[in-house]
């Protein structure tokens, strides 16, 4: 990373100034006040950093939202005071996992993996996020708005999910459960057969 | 204060005799008064809202504690940050500057002294009728301090409270640019505005963006109070979404308030005590002012994960602000490349700022790129952040900034040894305290959470985050017996007498005794001739190179 470099160099100019300008070592402190030749040139290298920065950003940025070639499998995510609820609107019956967040009665967002997953994200009371620290990413709920983001998962497995906005009393333990399983257990799920995930 | 003989009575315009005791301080509109006010009510604000963050630090120590229970852990950390904020770090800065300002431009008093007067009094009345919350039936306002409707109408966040909470902040916020104003519209003779000292112009740049930034403040908080009448005004987004940009506009700006007059404490402090000029002063005043101007064009950095801000351009003028503050780096660390360092109590603090405030501005980096920051933002990581910026930066400033005019203010020198005992307990404490706080951030322990589940594994960073914030109380504790007992030594006459200027100081507030008199320069220690940003320093240059040249002649 380019910060710890950053850290490193003005570490070791500190350091170079405690160890050898002390005033116990007999230095006199410089008379001169600036030298411009020498900041004009770091400034320009600040600035192709700077704009190095920005285009990465825009492209990650970019990538980011980049939109999937096959349909996304779509799941609706309503955030409430103090839970969520998932539904599958591509399911032969409508189908909605949701739960109370007490103790062990957490709701189950499936999910097939290498399929991108189009979760549409809003909240019926205050602004939720929903937050997958595995996933490294976070969206707000908003109250009428929806957010759309689209993840996909590679490989099988069952990580705990968060409220990361404020939203009172019981924010502390609104977690859900992600689950991501293979698309034809998916299916099986989706129709609503036994022996297949939560 | 000297007691002016008759004689003089012609130099204070002849008005009647001040009330003496407390009454005289707060009706003074004497500058010095009324920058003390300001910044001795905020440091009693600051003893009691870290008080506030302690207690957090105690319940979080374990998993699964019960100390306090969850609502009053949230009016815990919404005072907290509340308090810090508006009533501690923004104002303290503003009393400096209203204090040192016309000292340091060789001014008599402040433009405009009764306005800042009010500005005090709304201040300090804002403070009072936030912390009344606490004695509502309801309790003090709990959702955050930056209380984002639908969450804080009265629907959710029922009480009065709430509404205290808005009152206060809505006083404390109209004190403040109250007294912004009176600072900026400080004018001087003789001096160019090249020859103000950095921390004058880190003031003029402060006030400018206390006054374009913080009215938007008040119609946040204005949106807020007809929203809590009418809660189905939040029934659209909107309102919502609109609090936020109204907020973050103030928002980011004033986190550079709570910065800049800190950063240019250092900066005077790190060029007295490297015994040299302050090294690229015009290249930091231009990075000030670019600084300044940026800052009102990046608050949708703080809303990435709405889903509503337009993470390019954002992102592109948060990355921009690395320019203006690597320029602010150069000049520091040129300063004291070059030096010759006394390593003084205030030399310690401002030392100490330069690498930790370093690790809150590159972190701030990381969260201002919207692929990181989907991660991070409302997790311990921002905590982490924000308390690298402004507690191991603004306060090490702050801090520093005490140290050093605490001769020039009070007439007595503060225990350099206590001095430095109290700096390394703080080193080690704010260290402990906050770096285990980007771990867990990056973990996945989110922000604001009274109490979390063994199973998750946050319990030993967190109980050595605890750990930390003990070293902190003690750090504050010894410094607080330190200006107490310098102060009651004071009182008995037995403490160490300040010189005018006991740190061979650079500019014009070092020329003038220790305190300064009434109208701060007077015969006996006129304004001396301003030839630069440091006047004091070229004084003494032009006086070694006189003795020079008369040794040199038979």
């Amino acid at each position: 990373m380019k910060q710890r470099h950053i850290f490193g160099d003005v570490l070791a100019l500190l350091g170079y100034a405690l160890l050898r300008r002390r005033a116990g070592r007999q230095v006199t402190a410089s008379e001169r006040s600036e030298r411009p030749r020498l900041e004009a040139y770091y400034v320009g290298v600040l600035v192709a950093f700077a704009a190095f920065l920005v285009a990465w950003t825009a492209w990650q940025n970019q990538r980011e939202h980049e939109s999937a070639a096959r349909p996304p499998v779509r799941v609706d995510v309503s955030s409430f005071l103090w839970c969520w609820a998932f539904s599958y609107p591509q399911a032969p019956e409508r189908r909605t996992v949701s739960g109370s967040c007490r103790g062990d009665d957490l709701p189950t967002l499936v999910v097939p993996t290498g399929h991108p997953v189009q979760l549409r994200l809003t909240s019926r009371d205050v602004i939720h996020s929903l937050w997958v620290p595995h996933l490294r990413y976070k969206m707000d709920a908003f109250p009428h708005h929806v957010n759309t983001f689209t993840l996909t998962l590679d490989r099988e497995g069952r990580w705990m999910g968060k409220c990361a906005e404020f939203c009172g009393q019981r924010h502390r333990t609104m977690h859900f459960w992600i689950k991501a399983v293979s698309p034809e257990e998916y299916d099986k799920w989706l129709q609503g057969q036994q022996g297949a995930a939560v | 204060m000297t007691v002016a003989p008759p004689t003089e009575k012609s130099d204070i315009g002849g008005r009647p005799v001040p009330p003496s005791g407390w009454l005289g301080w707060v009706t003074s509109t004497d500058h010095k008064r009324i920058g003390l006010l300001t910044a001795g009510t905020s440091f009693v604000l600051f003893v009691g809202m870290g008080t506030l963050a302690l207690t957090m630090r105690a319940q979080l120590a374990q998993p699964e504690q019960e100390l306090v229970s969850s609502h009053l852990y949230n009016q815990l950390f919404t005072i907290h940050g509340s308090g810090m904020i508006y009533l501690v770090f923004t104002p303290f800065a503003l009393g400096m500057g209203v204090y040192l300002v016309p000292l340091q431009i060789g001014a008599p008093g402040i433009a405009m002294a009764r306005l800042t007067l009010l500005g005090y009094w709304f201040y300090a009345l804002g403070a009072a009728v936030m912390l009344a919350g606490f004695a509502t039936p309801l309790r003090a306002h709990a959702d955050g301090w930056f209380s984002y409707p639908p969450m804080a109408d009265s629907v959710h966040s029922p009480g009065t409270g709430t509404d205290l909470w808005i009152a206060g902040v809505f006083l404390a916020t109209t004190g403040t640019i109250i007294m912004g104003w009176t600072v900026l519209r400080k004018r001087t003779y003789g001096m160019t505005m090249l020859r103000l000292p950095v921390f004058s112009w880190s003031m003029i740049v402060s006030c400018l963006m206390v006054i374009g930034a913080f009215p938007a403040l008040l119609a946040a908080l204005g949106l807020l109070a007809v929203g809590r009448a009418d809660p189905s005004m939040f029934d659209q987004n909107v309102w919502n979404i609109g609090y936020q940009h109204l907020f973050w506009f103030y928002g980011h700006p004033v986190v550079y308030v709570m910065f800049f007059p800190y950063l240019a404490a250092v900066a005077e402090v790190l060029a007295v005590f490297s015994g040299r000029r302050f090294f690229g002063y015009k290249g930091t005043v231009l990075s000030l002012l670019v600084f300044a101007a940026l800052s009102m064009s990046v608050w949708g950095h703080h809303m990435f994960a709405t889903g509503q801000a337009t993470n390019d351009y954002y992102s592109l003028t948060s990355i921009a602000l690395l320019v203006p503050a690597g320029v602010e780096y150069f000049a520091m660390v040129g300063t004291i490349l070059g030096g010759r360092l006394r390593l003084a109590p205030p030399m310690l603090f401002a030392l100490a700022f330069i690498p930790q405030f370093l690790i809150g501005g590159l972190t701030g980096i990381m969260v201002g790129t919207p692929v990181i920051d989907y991660h991070v933002t409302d997790s311990y990581f921002v905590v982490a952040h924000l308390h690298y910026v402004l507690f191991a930066g603004s306060a090490f400033g702050l801090f520093g900034a005490v140290y050093f005019w605490f001769p020039k203010v009070t007439g007595v020198m503060l225990g350099h040894r206590l001095g430095r005992l109290r700096f390394w307990l703080l080193v080690l404490g704010t260290n402990v305290t906050f770096l285990p706080m980007f771990a867990l951030g990056y973990l996945g322990m989110p922000r604001r959470i009274s109490s979390y589940a063994s199973f998750e594994g946050f319990g030993w960073l967190n109980l050595l985050s605890s750990i930390g914030a003990a070293f902190l109380a003690a750090a504050m504790t010894v410094f607080a017996v330190n200006v107490l007992w310098t102060l009651r030594k004071r009182t008995l006459g037995s403490a160490e007498k300040a010189p005018d200027d006991p740190w061979g100081g650079h500019t014009l507030e070092w020329a003038t005794s220790s305190p300064p008199p009434r109208l701060n320069f007077t015969p006996d220690h006129p304004v001396p001739p301003v030839t630069s940003f440091a006047p004091l320093l070229d004084l003494r240059q032009k006086q070694k190179e006189e003795t020079a040249a008369d040794r040199s002649r038979p």
